[in-house]
């Protein structure tokens, strides 16, 4: 089975959860920039000495496609990873995912990653 | 049947003529064509005759005139060249934010606007008095806050503020190249302190000794030293050390103080630069910066009376900055089998600071050489730098303190034996002449004592600043900070903003809450946090 595990977190903490994952041995990753809002609700910048919200905050979302045996040791590294602590951290899921196939070899399932 | 008809067509017009018409037609043209040019012919002698007299009786005055006209086209020719290199501002900006990465784009900008602001008060205050006031030959001391200043500037005959104002334009230069190598992690609380003793302190006093009067470097008045460049005298046209080698090395001692910025490893460790967000502003930024080169190296004879020598040192800049431009390119090109544009970038910039010393004294084809040497001396410096592991984003030491140094030596290599210009015209009496030129070792002698002291002194200073400001108001931003970015930690905005989600709730303006219940919310700080992301 493979599993997809998707984490939101902030964009600075990137570097540090790529090379933790690659160090445990997870060999890809898709990565966005994506911009959301949770119960941080947005953020207030300022412009001419105005203040204004921006409702969404700049976030980058991590996709993995993992085996389903590793799915915990992958939360566990990206929560430890990418955590400061303060508000807007981010989460992290995981899905469980009918089909992968590699496009270049066919391969599929756990093969295929 | 073509050669035919050409060949008949004189004989068909002569044919024509023949015919009583045309021939009338012709008569009345070509004796109205006689009568006109008698006419004027008789107006010229007989205007001529008319006003002889008058003529030779106003001589005196029209001479008179003349001489009352020098000072003014010079001051204009120095005002236009003054705003010249001011708009070299707009090349610094665009050049050092397009090298740097986006998330510190408004920093690097606000930076060189504050800097222009903080450098015309420090320098009408006391930054000009200390480099062209009278006094010893280490700091002047007349002139503060612009007082008791005459009409006119010296012998230049420049009227003293636009000469005031030609002179911040430089110093304004000089403290914004120091940015350069300071990208991404200088808090700006750091920022205002460095950038104050730049243009108050460091430039306007070593700017004191080489250009100031009665400065020991340029008057090579100390005694061991002028014996051993044989009375020769250190020369810099424009610039090359008293304004670029001083900030690329003040920009030096910078980043090795600061040390670079998170996430940068260097190649020895595996690791390569931080790649630049936005070319097009950065090579237009260069672009920029070369124009306002034009102002920088003609404006410095102070004359426009000078004009043989104006027109050589514009030709000089432009091939000097071609040349450079086209050897950085192919000397890169066989290490990374590309066409690199930074490096041309950078490379013209250093072709341009390299002719800015030799610009007056040295040939076209002294230029063309100078600007290619340039081009080799900029890659070769950024390599040098990175086996160091100084982080310089922008390239600032390599292309203003390394290629400042070639061009100053270059000088005591190329110097064709040009005069020194004045205010009408060129003084002859003492030629400078280099190495090349059958003018011997002493002219590179006084060169390599003027760079040599300014790399040495101005290092050391400017460490010592450095690491002052670092111990008591902090130089560097604070690791989140700097990981966030300095734009929104340090300046509250990015420099680019995606624009659905926002902009509907300026709430100091209208006070009322976002369609998320965020606005008025996050005036009163609930569920929504500052300065973070």
């Amino acid at each position: 089975m493979v599993h997809l595990v998707t984490a939101v977190i902030k964009p600075f903490k990137l570097e540090e959860v790529k090379d933790a994952l690659r160090g445990a041995g997870i060999l890809g990753m898709t990565v966005s920039e994506v911009q959301g809002y949770g119960r941080q609700g947005g953020k207030s910048e300022t412009f001419r000495g105005g203040e204004y919200t921006v409702s969404f905050v700049p976030k980058v979302k991590l996709e993995i496609l993992v085996d389903s045996s590793d799915v915990d040791k992958v939360i566990d590294i990206i929560a430890v990873t990418s955590k400061t602590g303060k508000i807007g951290d981010g989460k992290i899921w995981a899905t469980d995912v009918d089909r992968v196939i590699r496009v270049r070899t066919g391969e599929a399932g756990s093969d295929a990653l | 049947m073509k050669s035919f008809t050409v060949i008949f067509a004189p004989m068909k017009k002569l044919r024509r003529f023949k015919q009583k018409e045309t021939r009338k037609v012709f008569y009345a043209i070509f004796g109205g064509k006689m009568i006109g040019i008698i006419a004027i012919l008789a107006a010229m002698i007989g205007v001529n005759s008319f006003l002889g007299g008058a003529a030779s009786a106003q001589t005196a005055t029209v001479e008179h005139t003349a001489n009352q006209l020098v000072n003014p086209i010079n001051t204009i020719w120095v005002l236009v060249t003054a705003f010249l290199v001011f708009f070299m501002q707009a090349g610094f900006m665009a050049l050092e934010a397009g090298f740097a990465r986006s998330r510190e784009t408004v920093n690097v900008l606000l930076e060189c606007v504050f800097d222009t602001c903080l450098c015309g008060i420090l320098y009408w205050a006391f930054g000009f008095a200390f480099q062209f006031g009278t006094g010893n030959g280490f700091i002047g001391h007349t002139y503060f806050w612009l007082h008791g200043t005459p009409e006119t500037y010296g012998s230049t005959g420049v009227a003293f503020l636009a000469f005031f104002l030609f002179q911040f334009a430089f110093a304004d230069t000089c403290s914004t190249v120091t940015s350069g190598a300071m990208v991404g992690r200088t808090g700006f609380k750091g920022d205002i302190w460095y950038s104050a003793a730049v243009s108050g302190f460091i430039y306007p006093i070593f700017g004191h000794w080489v250009w100031g009067p009665g400065g020991w470097l340029g008057n090579m008045t100390l005694h061991p030293l002028n014996t051993f460049t044989h009375g020769a005298l250190f020369r810099d046209f424009a610039g090359s050390t008293v304004v670029h080698t001083v900030g690329g090395f003040i920009a030096l001692a910078g980043a090795i103080v600061l040390g670079p910025r998170l996430g940068r490893k260097f190649k020895r460790d595996g690791g390569g630069p931080l790649p630049p967000h936005d070319l097009t502003m950065g090579s237009i930024g260069a672009i920029i910066l070369w124009f306002g080169w034009y102002g920088f190296n003609p404006g410095s004879t102070l004359s426009a009376l000078d004009f043989t020598g104006i027109g050589r040192v514009a030709t000089n800049t432009t091939l000097a900055a071609c040349s450079a431009g086209l050897v950085a390119i192919f000397w890169v090109y066989p290490r990374s089998k590309k066409w690199d544009l930074g490096i041309a970038c950078n490379g013209l910039l250093g072709g341009l600071v390299a002719i800015t010393c030799p610009c007056y004294w040295v040939s076209p084809f002294g230029a063309v050489m100078i600007g290619a040497v340039a081009g080799i001396v900029v890659p070769l410096g950024i390599d040098l730098l990175e086996w160091f592991r100084v982080d310089d984003p922008i390239g600032a030491v390599a292309v203003h303190g390394f290629a400042g140094i070639w061009g100053t030596l270059s000088l005591g290599l190329f110097a064709t034996g040009f005069g020194i210009p004045t205010a009408d015209g060129t003084d002859h009496s003492s030629l400078v002449k280099g190495l090349f030129y059958g003018g011997g070792w002493s002219q590179l002698k006084a060169q390599f004592v003027g760079s040599l002291t300014c790399v040495i002194v101005v290092t050391a200073v400017s460490l010592i600043v450095m690491y002052a400001v670092k111990k008591t108001v902090g130089l560097r931003v604070s690791r989140e900070g700097e990981l966030e970015g300095l734009d929104i930690h340090e300046h509250g905005t990015p420099a680019y903003h995606m624009e659905f989600g926002q902009g509907m709730t300026y709430t100091t303006l209208t006070g009322v809450g976002s369609f998320l219940g965020g606005g008025s919310e996050a005036r009163a700080g609930v569920g929504v946090e500052k300065d973070s992301s």
